[in-house]
């Protein structure tokens, strides 16, 4: 059988895998499938160490052989075929679980790339302690190491009083842990590690009082040591770690110990304090904050009433509304390409151009989840990947490179998608994500995907090589 | 000289009479014999004696005309010819004279003549009739032939006679049968009858057994001859037996078993001719003959241009090249089937959409002739004829477009399409459910008798607590409001306000939700009047210590087990529905008062179900079969809502106040209008079994649900128009099935979210559902 040939012009926009000079269009058999397209990249860089590449065709992920490639999409073979490669985004394998006693709402990992290390430099911390930090609806906040042990607990709620759920849980810095939840109190711990790195202790330092309900998530910056909150009382609070930066806290929210007799005996001990601001523009409950990446002066939120606010910090003023179809859950900011992607009931994340130039509210929409989007993390790698996590019990793992157009504008599909691995050995199929749903997600380059779930369970992902052997 | 006279006039008339006879003989019937004449004579001879008065009598008459008589005497001897006519006159004269003494003639025998007398008194000599019996013999003659001639019988209807015969003789009218005789002929029809009259004879006319056999083989088809044999049997002119001892032994000639070279020479001969054209095997056409050029022909699509579409602009008919459809050997996809056919075939000549059928046909020789071939020409010529100048523009409406229009459930988005999330955690079955005013939260109360409280949409329970061990919570129901968070619940026979601890329950709006609680207790205590006249209802105590710490603020009892609690709007006021109490079925209670009252002494039928109407001071009671409206502020009936369902489960009021939707437990669901009509402005069956909750949306979505014992929710659109001319639309959406069916209960209640089209149920399988 005569086999056919193709002419290929490679190109990347990564210019440390670019290749030296341009070969100019190489003539490649189109038989050849991704692995071999891999290989031949990897000869060309001459790179010591083979780098897993992916290619993209007309928006595409090349997941056949060329030529099936080519008779799908009705592409002659006598075309020159742009194909841009991009660094492998390694199939995210499960490496481990964290059992809790209940559901757990929300992670955050530190790591010497995650953004609360990074901040202060490597001085506070030791390269390959990870922690993981997980809160938990029965109001418990844990801080593992990777062997999965529980480092440090400490409680919320008070000794006997109603448990409340803690909703968001955030490294401010390597030293400091800031936690929300149904208790309407924002709470930074100081969080220290003995010399073996065994055992740490959780300190609460500061207390945060303001919100009148549920505080939905916290947002952290640490140079400028400021704390954004979204609550269901339809605000945004602005407040600073600091006590001393701080206003005194409003009276009428601090629980009461004069008309509780149970709590008589032990006054709350740690500063209390009040907010910044409070930003009041929202007309439902605020679900989720976050502080843009550049800018920590811009701050987005998004909430029930549909709508993504951007905030002017300073001010503490709205300064744009964008408005969707359904109830917004979380959001995450993709500073590279200008855009905010957010996740709600609509089942999807819709990637939104918060910019005023921008005339759609709806830059593109990922398709592909099957039950409400709890929460959305960005991947530490690439400008152009996304992971979210749902109420189906996946976790998706998207590359906004690809993606198609259709009716409704630019569509994208998951690349991966990740299960949980308490439902795995699981025959029955469980419906709609029943018992699995996932709360929290967080995208770490050393850790992986790290997810929190109503089955009890912090699941880690990795991509098999990201760990120790990432090239670059 | 009157005798001189008579004998020269007898012998005259004498001789005259034998030789006139003689020449009429001679004249008339030459054929017959000499003989027959001798006997003729003797026999007048025998006669004329008699006669000779009669004679007289004539030469008497031939006296008047007197120049006649000379002339005849001096001709004594005329010659043949003259006295031919002679005679033929006098024979005339006679016949003419006798006539009218027609009746004389039966007296021949007795006297030849009569004597008369004429007009002038003379004696007058009638001769009787000479009968010459010419027909004794003739046996060729018809009897009787009547001599009128070629003329319709009816002239003579006015006579007796119906004409004269060969002798000039009257043929006497048949006599006609009497009616006794006619009755009999009838009875007794003769062979050959035909009941014809022979107009020849005015006899009946009767045909004789040879005529008859005559026109049976007519009839038959056969040779009207008798003995006449149309296939005889085959003459063998040559043997065709071999015959033993054959004339010659010859063999036969091998010529007779040969095709002869001859005629093949001959033939060839022929064949070879037609090859070279010297013999043409047929006729050539005529040459076409050039069109006259007299006729003018126009081609008026000659130099057609495209033009747009207008109805005096007939374009060229381009016909399109023919399709698959056309072929006589269809594939089988363009056939027919049999209903298309026969819609085809009961269309209208107008309405077909091709005046063809495809038809198969194994073979193009099996195709029949074209059927509308003379119809189509005919139609072409009609055309051209009618010379139609505008195009005749079909009004092609399809009646199911002249009906209004459902909307696609796809345009009235959103509404709840799936399962978001699960509520588990309830022991047998979820009595009853509701989400709080902010939404964010779900109340939920079951079998178990804990009361629940859930965030929306994770699932996760945050609140719970036990108030009855042994009784079901039948009903939970938030206080509406945001200033203070109490949710009404009632167990058994108790009705509990709470306030659970909930993340909105800020230490204010605790205190808050406390005060509006405790408000009536001073009211209580202070009213003394109640108290004394043993009326109070009931009486509003402190649940006890253990529920005051899981967060229940009041408790009160009723006689009976209570199934509906309904809140007025501001929070004032609810109202609680034991059905079961006769006359305290239907309970109003006043929250800063802590004031129960029963405002209906008497209710026809066991009370369901009540709501506050949500604008007007307006309170509807729903028993078995009606709903009654009662203005609260005037204290009176208003209207008697008559749904028509046997068993009402439960209602609900629209938003707006003038819509009301009914659910009942014979699985109907009953739209009323309170402004069009006290009965329901549509009835909307789709379940299979009782249907136990109807909500509508509160918070500005036209959405309102039902919940039914068969596991499923309906979801429809309600959109009500302010405009009074136009009816509310109502368009099922969607069926959402999820809940199990535990012991023949499926749904029990539903719940919408106070914004979000977001509904939650609650299920006897011990689950609620979130639905989004």
């Amino acid at each position: 059988m005569a086999e056919s040939q193709i002419r290929i012009q490679l190109s990347t926009r990564y210019p440390d895998i670019s290749l030296r000079e341009n070969p100019g269009p190489i003539v490649v058999n189109t038989s050849l499938r991704r692995y071999a397209l891999s290989t031949l990249v990897n000869t060309l860089l001459e790179s010591e160490k083979p780098v897993p590449f992916e290619f993209l065709i007309n928006g595409t992920f090349l997941r056949t052989s060329l030529d099936e490639y080519l008779t799908a999409n009705g592409i002659s073979s006598e075309t020159t075929l742009a194909v841009e490669y991009v660094r492998a985004i390694i199939p995210p394998l499960y490496l481990a679980s964290f059992e809790h006693d209940d559901w757990v709402c929300s992670v955050d990992v530190l790591s010497e790339t995650s953004p609360a290390a990074s901040g202060t430099g490597n001085a506070a911390f030791k390269p390959g302690q990870e922690r993981i930090i997980s809160g938990c609806y029965d109001g418990v906040l844990r801080v593992w190491n990777m062997s999965s042990e529980i480092i440090a607990i400490a409680s919320t709620s008070r000794e006997g009083g109603p448990i409340s759920a803690l909703k968001s849980v955030k490294f401010l810095s390597p030293t400091q842990i800031a936690t929300c939840g149904m208790d309407r109190v924002i709470r930074m711990w100081d969080y220290t590690e003995d010399a073996e790195n065994l055992t740490a202790s959780l300190t609460p330092r500061l207390e945060l009082y303001g919100h009148r309900n549920v505080i939905a998530s916290v947002a952290v910056h640490q140079p400028s040591s400021r704390i954004l909150s979204a609550s269901w009382d339809h605000t945004v609070g602005i407040w600073s770690s600091k006590a001393s930066d701080a206003p005194p806290a409003p009276g009428e929210l601090l629980p009461s110990h004069r008309g509780s007799k149970r709590h008589k005996s032990e006054p709350s001990i740690n500063p209390q304090r009040g907010p910044l601001a409070i930003l009041r523009s929202h007309t439902a409950a605020v679900t989720d904050t976050i502080f843009t990446p550049n800018d920590h002066t811009v701050a987005y939120s998004v909430s029930q009433d549909h709508t993504l606010k951007t905030w002017d910090i300073p001010t503490s003023t709205c300064v744009d509304t964008r408005s969707t179809t359904a109830v917004l859950n979380a959001t995450v900011s993709m500073p590279a390409l200008n855009l905010v992607a957010v996740g709600g009931t609509a089942r999807n994340v819709t990637l939104i151009d918060p910019r005023d130039s921008a005339t759609s509210v709806s830059a593109m929409t990922l398709r592909g989840h099957k039950g409400w989007v709890w929460s959305l993390a960005s991947d530490p790698d690439s400008a152009y990947g996304l992971v979210s996590g749902s109420a189906d019990g996946t976790c998706r793992v998207w590359d906004v490179r690809s993606s198609t157009t259709d009716k409704s504008g630019k569509v994208g599909t998951s690349v991966y998608s990740i299960e949980r691995e308490s439902a795995k050995g699981e025959t029955l199929r469980r419906e709609g994500g029943d018992g699995v749903q996932v709360f929290g997600v967080c995208w770490d380059q050393k850790v992986g995907i790290v997810s929190a779930s109503e089955d009890k369970r912090v699941q880690i992902n990795r991509g098999q090589g990201i760990f120790g052997g990432n090239p670059v | 000289m009157a005798t001189e006279s008579t004998s020269k006039k007898r012998k005259a008339v004498t001789r005259d009479s034998s030789e006139s006879e003689e020449v009429v003989l001679s004249n008339g019937g030459g054929d017959l014999g000499s003989a027959l004449i001798d006997g003729f004579q003797v026999h007048y001879g025998d006669e004329i004696d008699g006669d000779s008065s009669d004679l007289l009598e004539d030469e008497s008459d031939v006296e008047d005309e007197h120049g006649y008589g000379e002339e005849l005497d001096s001709d004594e001897v005329p010659s043949d010819g003259e006295h031919n006519v002679q005679d033929l006159v006098k024979e005339d004269e006679v016949s003419r004279d006798t006539s009218p003494e027609e009746e004389l003639n039966e007296e021949e025998s007795a006297a030849n003549y009569q004597i008369t007398k004429d007009a002038n008194g003379n004696l007058r000599y009638v001769y009787s009739e000479i009968d010459p019996v010419y027909d004794s013999d003739d046996s060729d003659a018809p009897a009787t032939t009547n001599t009128i001639g070629n003329i319709p019988l009816s002239f003579y209807d006015s006579y007796p006679h119906i004409g004269y015969d060969i002798n000039g003789k009257k043929i006497a009218r048949p006599a006609k049968g009497e009616a006794l005789d006619a009755l009999l002929d009838s009875i007794e029809i003769p062979k050959g009858w035909t009941g014809l009259t022979d107009p020849a004879t005015g006899k009946p006319l009767e045909l004789s057994q040879q005529e008859l056999e005559v026109l049976k083989r007519i009839q038959m088809n056969e040779v009207p001859d008798d003995g006449y044999d149309p296939y005889p049997d085959m003459v063998e002119y040559f043997t065709s037996k071999t015959e033993t001892m054959p004339l010659s032994a010859v063999p036969e000639p091998k010529r007779r078993f040969v095709p002869s070279k001859h005629e093949a020479k001959r033939v060839m001969k022929i064949v070879r001719a037609i090859r070279e054209g010297r013999i043409l095997p047929y006729k050539p056409p005529p040459e076409e003959e050039e069109d006259d050029l007299d006729i003018k022909r126009y081609d008026i699509w000659a130099n057609e241009a495209p033009r747009p579409d207008h109805p005096m602009n007939i374009p060229a008919p381009k016909l399109p090249p023919p399709g698959y459809e056309e072929s006589y050997h269809p594939p089988p996809e363009y056939l027919p089937d049999k209903d298309e056919k026969k819609a085809w075939e009961e269309a209208d000549e107008e309405d077909k959409d091709k005046d063809f059928l495809p038809t198969n046909h194994d073979a193009l020789r099996k195709v029949p002739g074209y059927t509308r071939f003379i119809k189509e020409k005919f139609e072409r010529c009609l055309d051209l004829y009618l010379a139609p100048r505008v195009r005749r523009s079909k009004l092609n409406i399809d009646p199911e477009s002249l009906l209004p229009k459902l909307p696609s459930p796809e345009d009235l988005r959103p509404f709840p399409t799936m399962c978001a999330t699960k509520f588990l955690g309830h022991a047998g079955r979820v009595r009853s459910l509701a989400i709080d005013p902010t939404g964010n939260w779900l109340a939920s109360g079951g079998d178990d008798g804990t009361v629940r409280v859930w965030e929306l949409g994770s699932g996760h329970q945050v609140w719970s607590v036990r108030l009855e061990k042994t009784e079901a919570v039948n009903v939970v129901r938030w206080r509406p409001g945001t200033d203070a968070i109490i949710l009404s619940a009632a167990a058994g026979e108790d009705v509990y306000l709470m306030s659970p601890q909930i993340a909105n329950l800020t230490p204010e709006v605790a205190a808050k939700s406390r005060e509006v609680a405790d408000a009536g207790w001073g009211y209580a205590a202070n009213d003394v009047k109640s108290k004394t006249r043993k009326e109070a209802v009931t009486q509003w105590v402190r649940p006890g210590s253990r529920l005051e710490g899981e967060g229940v603020l009041v408790r009160f009892g009723l006689r009976k087990t209570v199934k509906v609690i309904s809140w007025h709007r501001r929070g004032e006021y609810f109202a609680t529905v034991s059905p079961q109490g006769q006359t305290s079925a239907v309970a109003i209670h006043t929250l800063s008062k802590h004031l129960t009252q029963l405002p209906f002494r008497k209710l026809k039928g066991p009370a369901q179900s009540v709501q506050f109407h949500p604008s007007k001071p307006i309170f509807f009671v729903a028993t078995q079969r009606m709903i009654r409206s009662y203005d609260l502020s005037k204290q009176e009936l208003l209207k008697i809502i008559q749904p028509g369902a046997r068993w009402i489960s439960s209602f609900d009021v629209h938003p707006g106040g003038d819509n009301l939707v009914v659910s009942s437990y014979d699985k109907r669901l009953l739209w009323h209008d309170l402004e069009l009509s006290v009965r329901p402005y549509k009835t909307l069956r789709y379940h299979k079994k009782a249907i136990r909750a109807v909500k509508f949306h509160q918070g500005g979505l036209p959405l309102f649900a039902d919940a039914s014992d068969d596991g499923s929710l309906q979801i429809f659109h309600g959109k009500v128009v302010e405009d009074m001319m136009e009816n509310a639309s109502i368009v099922p959406l969607k069926v959402l099935r999820g809940h199990q069916i535990k012991k023949e209960l499926g749904v029990l209640d539903l719940d919408w979210h106070p914004r979000e089209p977001w509904c939650v149920s609650a299920g006897a399988d011990g689950t609620c559902r979130l639905w989004t």
